[in-house]
């Protein structure tokens, strides 16, 4: 049986360590963009505010592929898929102007690398291009997202950032040592993290977001104008409803005009706008929605050919249709089935979630599911706050189900509430108020029916 | 493999467990001068109310597979096969909460413990004793426990007393059997009382 894995993320290497416990006799090739070992992408982040130091990234060590006996190659993207022949290929013009540094670098690591390998010569049609094949039986597509791009002019000024790799990272901490003001662009949850580690720095932070508070896809109003205090309370500046029409600079970006006439001065710029299912080389046989479409099994709509992470679409729990949810337990949870199956053993995966917890300052917030649900009777919405305690409490209940949930402060229970929602038990409608004060009460067995 | 066993319907609340397992995850493993160490050692099980304020131990199940383990970011969560139990790297914890949003349990806490770097705030939970069972003692709060809510014994033999318990309760010949006989009676007592005072 040939594995090919594309994408080393974590949905791929946990993918890559599923099939391998099932299948150790098949061939396994990952191909991958980043030639780093495999890492923690959210621990950029703390990398970039100080708290973890980047030796701390890798979640496997260097002997990775070796242990498990897969051929990596790394540095390189997937160019296309071949459905009916089932093959992938990585074809590129090396040295294109189309590629920024960081990728001619890593192209030059992974030429290295093919000839230690000793990879056929045959494979590469001309001195300038590269091309190479990769037959499949069983493809698992986990390529992850890519930041979402701006439209501004001035886009090519140095010191504008994306914040999605190790590397994006580390060329930011290069320019910290000189940078005093930063403008950060986008309030979800990369924008806010960059806001928060360059904060945590000692920048001037602004942030342009759109609606009144920051991750507004996470958290209902109240928490979210919480954690804006929290973060006005520590220095951020706060713009809404406007962005960046021009950078402006001579090589280095120096100020920001936006659309309300004002003008930022920057000396660096992190964009945060959200993140993309990187399925740009999927040929339109393998049905896609925002991301790829795939069964309970992880299979996308042509048999052999799976996806899992942040570039999948698989049913939301709480919100009941074809949802992507992009974060590090699902691509994890994904991986896992996705391999399984691909190896051969059945394995239904229940459906995402959509959840995250964020420490900041002296906030916790954690949230799950639908947090702002509709205009609609069959939901329920409790909630609590004790501003003495600083702990704000709301639940989302659906009919006798628990769907959504934010917690701000005291959050080390909320444990059982996302797993309340992830198994979809019923809770008796009395007692849904327990629920609120203490979930606890919950595993105690007295209030589910 | 000895595990502790949960009994919840047993438990009367007393939460000695929880001062055994503190002094047990303590620098000096003597309750008395355990109350002047700084960190001060916490308990790593927990006792909540039910609704009826029913007591209820709870403690790491060590599951398999570990939601805490997958959720886990720096991979600071791993599983020690031999011992069957799930443990947690101070040095690579990063106290960021994502095994407190994925525990079905909430039996994890962050806080400085003597164990971890000074200074430094981490996650922690139930290491089922390892230290004493080196010793050949049992896990503290199975030690402690007089009312036989926490049991250490084979899991299997607790799974099959359980099974046989449900199986003589089907049973067509045999009047149903409480599972403990006696907690029942005060279980059902908290529960009326609940009711009153809901009523009032
Ligand atoms: C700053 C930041 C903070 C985050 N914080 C959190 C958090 O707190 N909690 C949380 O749950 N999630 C967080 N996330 C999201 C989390 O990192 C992702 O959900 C997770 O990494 C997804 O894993 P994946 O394997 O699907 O994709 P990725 O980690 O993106 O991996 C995909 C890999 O495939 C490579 N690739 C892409 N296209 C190709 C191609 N054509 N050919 C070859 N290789 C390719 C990419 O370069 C990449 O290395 C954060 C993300 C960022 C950027």
């Amino acid at each position: 049986m040939k594995y090919v894995i594309i994408g080393n993320g974590v949905a791929g290497i946990h993918a890559a360590e599923a099939i391998r416990q099932l299948d150790t006799e098949g061939s396994i090739t990952m191909i991958g963009d980043e030639a780093h070992d495999p890492y923690c992408r959210p621990m950029i982040s703390h990398v970039l505010d100080g708290s973890v130091t980047p030796d701390r990234l890798p979640i496997r060590d260097a002997g990775f592929y070796d242990e498990l006996n897969i051929t990596p190659v790394l540095g390189k993207r997937v160019t296309g898929i071949d459905v009916n022949n089932q093959t992938v290929f990585i074809q590129e013009k090396t040295g294109s102007s189309s590629m920024d540094t960081s990728h001619t670098l890593m192209g030059l690591i992974c030429k290295l690398l093919s000839v230690l390998l000793g990879d056929d010569p045959g494979s590469e049609t001309g001195p300038k291009d590269f091309r190479k094949v990769f037959p499949y039986d069983k493809l698992l597509i986990a390529t992850g997202a890519d930041p979402r791009p701006v439209k501004a002019e001035g886009l090519n000024l140095k010191n504008i950032f994306y914040m999605r790799t190790q590397e994006h990272v580390s060329q930011m901490l290069e320019v910290l040592p000189d940078a005093e003001n930063a403008l950060v662009l986008g309030g979800g949850l990369v924008g806010f993290k960059a806001a928060y580690g360059l904060l945590r720095r000692g920048l001037n932070v602004t942030m342009l977001i759109r609606s009144g508070y920051p991750l507004s896809m996470q958290v209902d109003e109240t928490a979210g104008k919480i954690i804006l205090d929290e973060l006005l309370s520590h220095g951020l500046k706060v713009k809404t409803g406007t962005e960046v029409k021009v950078f402006e600079g001579t090589d280095r970006v120096k100020a920001a005009h936006l659309s309300d006439g004002t003008e930022v001065s920057c000396d660096m710029v992190v964009i945060g706008k959200g993140v993309l299912p990187a399925l740009s080389f999927v040929p339109d046989k393998i049905q896609t929605d925002l991301g790829i479409l795939v069964n309970p099994y992880m299979e996308t709509s042509i048999p052999g050919i799976f996806a899992a992470g942040d570039v999948a679409e698989s049913v939301d729990i709480s919100r009941k249709t074809p949802w992507v949810n992009a974060i590090w337990p699902e691509a994890v949870n994904q991986g896992r089935a996705a391999g399984m199956n691909m190896a051969g053993r059945q394995v239904a995966y229940k459906g995402s979630l959509s959840r995250n917890v964020i420490r900041i300052f002296n906030l916790d917030v954690m949230t799950a599911g639908i947090v702002n649900p509709p205009d609609d009777p069959s939901y329920e919405i409790l909630s609590s706050r004790n501003n003495r305690l600083d702990i704000y409490r709301k639940l989302v209940f659906r009919e006798d189900k628990l769907v959504g949930y934010v917690m701000v402060n005291s959050v080390e229970q909320g444990g059982i509430l996302t797993s309340l929602i992830q198994n979809e038990i019923p809770v008796r409608k009395d007692c849904q108020w327990s629920v609120v004060s203490s979930p606890l009460s919950v595993i105690s067995g007295q209030l589910t029916n | 493999m000895k595990q502790v066993v949960v009994h919840p319907e047993r438990c009367l609340g007393c939460m000695q467990c929880m001062i055994a397992c503190a002094t047990a995850h303590s620098q000096s493993k003597i309750l008395f001068s355990a109350t002047l160490e700084d960190p001060l050692p916490k308990p790593r099980v927990h006792l909540g109310a039910g609704l009826y304020a029913e007591g209820f131990p709870n403690r790491c199940r060590h599951c398999e597979p570990a939601p805490c383990m997958l959720a886990c970011l720096p991979g600071a969560v791993f599983r020690d096969p031999e011992r069957d139990t799930v443990l947690i790297d101070p040095d690579r914890c990063i106290n960021c909460a994502s095994c407190a949003m994925a525990c079905p349990f909430g039996v994890i806490r962050y806080y400085q413990d003597h164990t971890a770097p000074p200074g430094k705030t981490v996650a922690v939970k139930c290491d089922n004793c390892l230290e004493r069972q080196e010793q050949g003692l049992i896990p503290a709060c199975a030690e402690v426990c007089k009312s036989g809510a926490l049991t250490f014994e084979e899991t299997s033999d607790a799974m099959k007393r359980k099974t046989d318990v449900v199986a003589r309760s089907v049973s067509a010949d045999i009047s149903q059997t409480e599972l403990s006989p006696g907690f029942a009676l005060l279980n059902t007592i908290r529960k009326a009382q609940a009711g009153l005072s809901a009523g009032n």
